[in-house]
């Protein structure tokens, strides 16, 4: 059923909102994955999503269906008048008239779709043959994935503003378990992108069975305070935990990190870190959920904080301009995009070289309930490396990464210049802190 | 809505290419959130869905679909494409439907879509309120989304369910700021039943004390000692630790593919003998309870674990397949989107014999985790974290102390032989438990336990 959207703005203005809009959602997708060379799972979708939104006495209402017909209009206008109505807050209602200019480009890349998944399975047959004779350590290849989508959306409001975009990926993923004795390990591994040509499926096995057998035998360090590296990934983690203050409805309610930090060392002066989602990859986007373009810029540079992250209603009340960051959900939240942190010049191995005694930590588990991201606290499991005499040595596990972030930040030493390739909403290299406290045994 | 006939003609497209099993989920969800800011309404939202998930099963193969076009064609689409993924003749055929009357064992007295918005306005302001008792906390925040799912299951085993639930769950959550130091209180109650629940079990002012005291206490708070530590476990949301560290292991969808450290391991110790624990999504307007599971099978008490011997798993019909066993009523999803598997509902360690004075006067030098908010487990390994909201020293049998930044870490197989003491004061506590079919409202719950050692990691040292 399509949705008539000339009649829910005709209706909308007819009972008097000030104005409305609609994002619409649709996505296609298709998914498999084997077990022991047989699929085990098979999904495909089709499905959408509408979310309207309507200002009404001042105030905003808001109201999401995934059922729609052709009282689908009217059923809104209601919703959001018994919405609006008991909304008591002054906040800046605003929706958006529109940026002067949106960088729009074409991402949609239709090879994606048009695959045979039949073509995919077997190919999903020949990573996990390859990964299970990569070592004959591999004790089980717990599954081999495939997924590709189809994305579209749109925004359109009363003032005539209508935004477009679609997108097509896919991605890649696998499970693996290595065994030695006793001990178990897993490794995991995701590939995303939009163009078919780019996936190694040799590297591909390759790494994730890598993933999990470089872990086996790993034992738990003396607890102390370690100079400390961090994997891209382990970086994004934190980072983006540290960031997440940077919504100025946290900085108007005084619950975040960088109260009267703006243009104020937040860092040490090695980190800057750029803000910019138009670059062509599977996170490309033009303009935020209300409408507002996006644009490339700085969040942090040599240390400072360049700027907090807007929706509509926090920069008029702060009197700036939005910043493209605006999530709409039951109220509209600023959410960070893809950040990239700025490399420095040394290699990994010669940030390392100097470190008598230290660790290398690769993966962080238990973000979800070890990171306090308002205080800045955090305490979490990790694996990673001791590093003994400027070399990557025994491997850990089971131990625990604890500090603050604001002091993480602070205290960074080296940034080297191995920029992970990996698809992945933060681009990083590896980052190497002065102390961190591990615990062990 | 989808006549008989039409779903007869859904099913046999759904198994010409031999499927052995097929079914059809409908699912159409009404739900409404409120929040409260400093004293204010701050968004009303109201969201309606409608959908529909096929699923066809041949052997150990499964293969799922879904769409918001439930309409016959729509439906009818959905099981050629996914037929298609077969190939072989029809040899399952439906010719007959019965409707299966599901008995409603959670009642809903005053369902929250028919309580006075202004009424739950009222009640949410009172919370919101109770949180401001110190010039300290800085922000306060009250909410509650509740929901209506009607959902319809036809399969080929020839029958047609017709289920409904209702779901609400309120949250208080509040920042406490001393300075440079920021921390967090959050409490978030909830059951399978209307409004009265919260009129009648949640007394929102003294939670809303209690949430803003808990804020405040942390920031007095030094950091956390680390090393390994005996470590007693407050009662409650305390259970999330069995949930994460043994509950995972014990699904279906992990047992049958040997990817649980638990595979293999029925009748055998696996716990200290002090330790019985369940599983039970019957508890009357429970959280976690269903009146059937996603395959239409009743809900069930399920023993887990009994003195410490490994009693039965979680499990659904398909993964039952590879494992020759029945379901028990444990197939959940979040909703259509999700194919389903095997899941908790309310899963909690029974009661012991110790008081939890006991408890703590037993414990010379250890940490008291009051309450934890969260963690997550590799079910393959058994590796565990949990994050601690609330914890104390405890020196000489007392508690002293608050200490934050704490989480503990473990293998789950281990730390269930560790348990050395189990309280008598059980309680249950309100979760999201998020897999792969989806993010599902489960209940967590133990009285108040001692791990004889774990280990804990924080920023303050050792612990002296």
């Amino acid at each position: 059923m399509r949705f008539n959207e000339k009649k829910f703005f005709e209706l909308a203005l007819a009972n008097k909102f000030e104005a409305a809009d609609v994002s619409f959602s649709h996505s296609k997708s298709t998914s498999c994955s084997i077990f022991h060379r047989e699929v085990d799972s098979l999904t495909v979708s089709d499905s959408y999503s509408l979310t309207a939104r309507g200002i009404y006495n001042g105030k905003f209402g808001t109201v999401a269906v995934s059922k729609i017909d052709k009282d689908t209009p009217q059923f809104l206008v209601d919703s959001i008048i018994r919405s609006a109505s008991l909304v008591e807050t002054n906040n800046p209602s605003i929706i958006y008239k529109g940026s002067e200019k949106y960088h729009k480009k074409n991402v949609f890349n239709k090879e994606v779709i048009s695959s045979d998944i039949n073509e995919k399975i077997e190919l999903l047959k020949k990573i996990e043959d390859k990964i299970r004779a990569y070592d004959k350590r591999i004790s089980e290849v717990a599954t081999v994935g495939y997924d590709e989508s189809f994305d579209e959306s749109s925004l359109s409001n009363s003032y005539g503003l209508k935004l477009k975009s679609k997108m097509a990926s896919y991605a890649f993923y696998a499970e693996v378990a290595a065994k030695e004795g006793d001990e178990v390990k897993t490794g995991f591994k995701v590939f995303v992108s939009l163009d078919p040509k780019e996936f190694d499926m040799d590297k591909f096995a390759e790494e994730v069975a890598k993933d999990a057998i470089n872990k086996l035998g790993g034992t738990q360090c003396k607890s102390k305070k370690y100079p400390t590296v961090l994997k891209p990934n382990c970086v994004s983690a934190l980072l983006r935990a540290y960031l997440s203050n940077l919504d100025a409805e946290e900085v108007q309610k005084q619950s975040s990190l960088f109260i009267g930090k703006l243009h104020q060392p937040v860092a040490s002066k090695k980190l800057t870190v750029i803000e910019n989602n138009l670059e062509k990859n599977v996170f490309y986007s033009y303009y935020d959920d209300e409408g507002v373009a996006m644009n490339k810029k700085f969040l942090i540079k040599k240390g400072n904080l360049e700027t907090y992250i807007y929706t509509l209603e926090t920069a008029a009340k702060d009197g700036v301009e939005p910043t493209g960051n605006g999530v709409v959900g039951a109220k509209v939240k600023a959410g960070l995009g893809c950040i990239y942190v700025k490399p420095g010049k040394k290699s990994f191995n010669e940030m390392i070289s100097p470190i008598k005694e230290g660790v290398y930590i690769t993966e962080l588990e238990g973000l979800h309930a070890g990171m306090n991201a308002k205080s800045g606290n955090f305490s979490l499991q990790a694996q990673g490396f001791m590093i003994r005499d400027g070399k990557l040595a025994e491997p850990l596990s089971l131990i625990t990464v604890a500090g603050n972030l604001v002091e993480v930040f602070n205290s960074i030493k080296e940034i080297a210049n191995d920029v992970s390739l990996e698809m992945s909403q933060t681009s990083s290299p590896s980052i190497l802190i002065k102390k961190l406290a591990i615990s062990g045994k | 809505m989808l006549s008989k006939k039409q779903a007869i003609e859904v099913l046999n497209a759904a198994l010409k290419t031999g499927g052995d099993y097929a079914e059809i989920f409908i699912q159409e969800t009404h739900s409404s959130s409120y929040s409260i800011e400093n004293g204010k309404v701050e968004a009303v939202t109201d969201t309606v869905g409608l959908g529909a998930g096929i699923r066809i099963l041949k052997e150990l193969q499964s293969v799922y679909g879904y769409t918001n076009d439930v309409s016959k064609n729509g439906l009818l689409a959905l099981a050629n494409s996914l037929s298609a993924s077969y190939s072989g003749k029809q040899t399952l055929f439906i010719d007959n439907l019965k409707v299966k009357k599901v008995k409603n064992i959670h009642p809903h007295l005053r369902p929250h879509a028919e309580v006075d918005p202004k009424e739950i306005i009222a009640y949410l302001k009172k919370g919101e309120e109770a949180m401001r008792i110190s010039p300290k906390i800085v922000r306060t925040k009250s909410g509650l989304s509740h929901y209506n799912q009607y959902n319809t299951l036809i399969n080929s085993k020839g029958f047609i369910f017709k289920d409904e639930k209702e779901r609400g769950r309120a949250v208080l959550m509040c920042v406490a700021i001393d300075g440079e130091k920021i921390e967090t209180g959050h409490n978030a109650p909830g059951a399978s039943a209307g409004f009265e629940f919260f009129e009648q079990n949640v007394d929102i002012v003294k939670l809303g004390k209690e949430t803003a005291t808990s804020a405040l206490t942390m920031l007095e708070a030094k950091e956390c000692p680390s090393g390994k530590m005996p470590v007693v476990i407050g009662n409650g949301f305390g259970g999330v630790i069995f949930h994460e560290a043994c509950g995972h292991g014990l699904e279906a969808s992990a047992v049958s593919k040997n990817l649980s450290v638990f595979a293999g391991k029925l009748g055998t110790q696996v716990a200290s003998k002090l330790v019985t624990a369940y599983d039970d999504g019957t508890i009357v307007n429970a959280w976690g309870s269903n009146n059937i599971d996603d395959e239409g099978n009743k809900t069930q008490k399920t023993v887990l674990i009994e003195n410490g011997i490994l009693k039965s798993y979680l499990i659904d019909d398909f993964n039952g397949r590879r494992m020759g066993m029945k379901g028990n009523g444990a197939c959940r999803r979040e909703s259509y989107k999700f194919e389903p598997t095997s899941r908790m509902s309310n899963t909690f360690i029974a009661n012991g014999t110790s008081t939890p004075e006991e408890i703590i006067k037993a414990t010379k030098l250890g940490l008291y985790a009051k309450s934890l908010n969260g963690g997550s487990v590799n079910p393959a390994t058994g590796e565990f974290n949990f994050g601690c909201s609330e914890a104390y020293i405890i020196r000489d049998g007392k508690i002293c102390e608050p200490v934050r930044g704490a989480s503990l870490i473990g293998s789950g197989a281990e730390i269930l032989k560790h348990i050395d003491m189990v309280g008598n004061d059980l309680e249950r506590a309100q979760g999201m438990c998020g897999a792969s079919s989806g993010s599902i409202p489960t209940d967590v719950g133990q009285p108040t336990i001692r791990v004889d050692e774990i280990l804990v990691g924080g920023n303050g040292g050792e612990l002296k």
